[in-house]
């Protein structure tokens, strides 16, 4: 109607080929919807019991309790562990053991950061239950 | 070219695309500027992992922040130290709950007396499990073999 400029009626059209975009926008839409609810990771601990009872009469000899030491160093049932030997230790326990549970003790002066990690070389090595030593 | 059908007449088969894109376009957008706001008034850097389970977010889901300073979030919204326990007991102390799992999302740098602190406190408030929101560090993938199956049965 109002437009009249140009002269050919040739077969020639300058439209945009817009495919490809409508391709990259419906992928960039699939990808944020997918990424949004699925990131979340964690490591499950058991909480102690806050009601400990008083007589522990039989308190398993042969637990393993994980010790998380400030300055990145570690400890097993006492007994210091280099950290690059920690995993390989924890394996040789786990292995052989049937019940996989560990008691991660971190030390107050310690960081976040390490006792997850232990955590995490734990369940590497098999650990199936992590129980919170209590404070 | 391939197509000869119809009358030569000024009609056209090809579909009006405009429309579409405009809306792909707001979506993508909204996307853009939601995903932000999700995690506005809360930061934390988790911990980064290697064998961690998958625990995708679901809609009952209670979350602990705990960021660099101390704070604590529940569910993004700020709350102050002595708040926390009555919340936490408000809604793990109703009998019939079927989980007892509470997200923990705590800075990395933190120390660890800040973190059992509030473990304690979420104990004592009827928490059984505590789960330790952890980043799987960049190109590696879980040794447990159970934790690679994705949710969700594919």
């Amino acid at each position: 109607m109002g437009m009249s400029a140009g002269g050919g009626g040739s077969g020639l059209t300058n439209e945009i080929n817009v495919t490809p975009m409508i391709d990259v926008l419906l992928v960039l839409l699939v990808i944020f919807m997918i990424i949004v609810p699925m990131s979340r990771k964690a490591i499950d601990t058991q909480l102690p019991d806050p009601n400990p009872q008083p007589a522990q009469p039989n308190v398993n000899p042969d637990q393993i309790v994980l010790e998380a030491l400030p300055d990145d160093k570690y400890a097993i049932n006492k007994e210091p562990v280099e950290k690059d030997k920690l995993f390989e230790r924890l394996k040789s326990i786990y292995d052989p053991r049937p019940e996989k549970i560990i008691f991660v003790k971190g030390d107050t002066m310690t960081t976040y950061a390490n006792v997850v990690w232990a955590m995490d070389q734990a369940r590497g090595a098999g650990v199936k239950v992590i129980g919170l030593a209590p404070k | 070219m391939g197509m000869s059908a119809g009358g030569g007449g000024g009609v056209k088969a090809d579909p009006n695309v405009t429309p579409m894109i405009d809306v792909m376009l707001v979506l993508l957008i909204i996307f853009m500027i939601t995903i932000p706001q999700i995690n506005a008034g809360f930061t934390a850097v988790p911990p980064e992992g290697q064998n961690l389970k998958p625990h995708p977010e679901e809609d009952g889901d209670q979350v602990l922040g705990i960021d660099s300073e101390g704070r604590y979030y529940l569910n993004k919204q700020p709350v102050r130290n002595e708040d926390l326990e009555p919340l936490v007991k408000e809604i793990y102390g109703v009998e019939g709950r079927d989980d007892y799992i509470m997200y923990v999302k705590a800075h990395k740098d933190l120390q660890y007396l800040k973190v059992i602190d509030a473990m304690d406190k979420l104990s004592r408030n009827g928490v059984r499990v505590a789960a330790l929101i952890t980043e799987q560090a960049a190109g590696t993938e879980s040794l447990v073999e159970s934790d690679r199956i994705r949710p969700g049965g594919n």
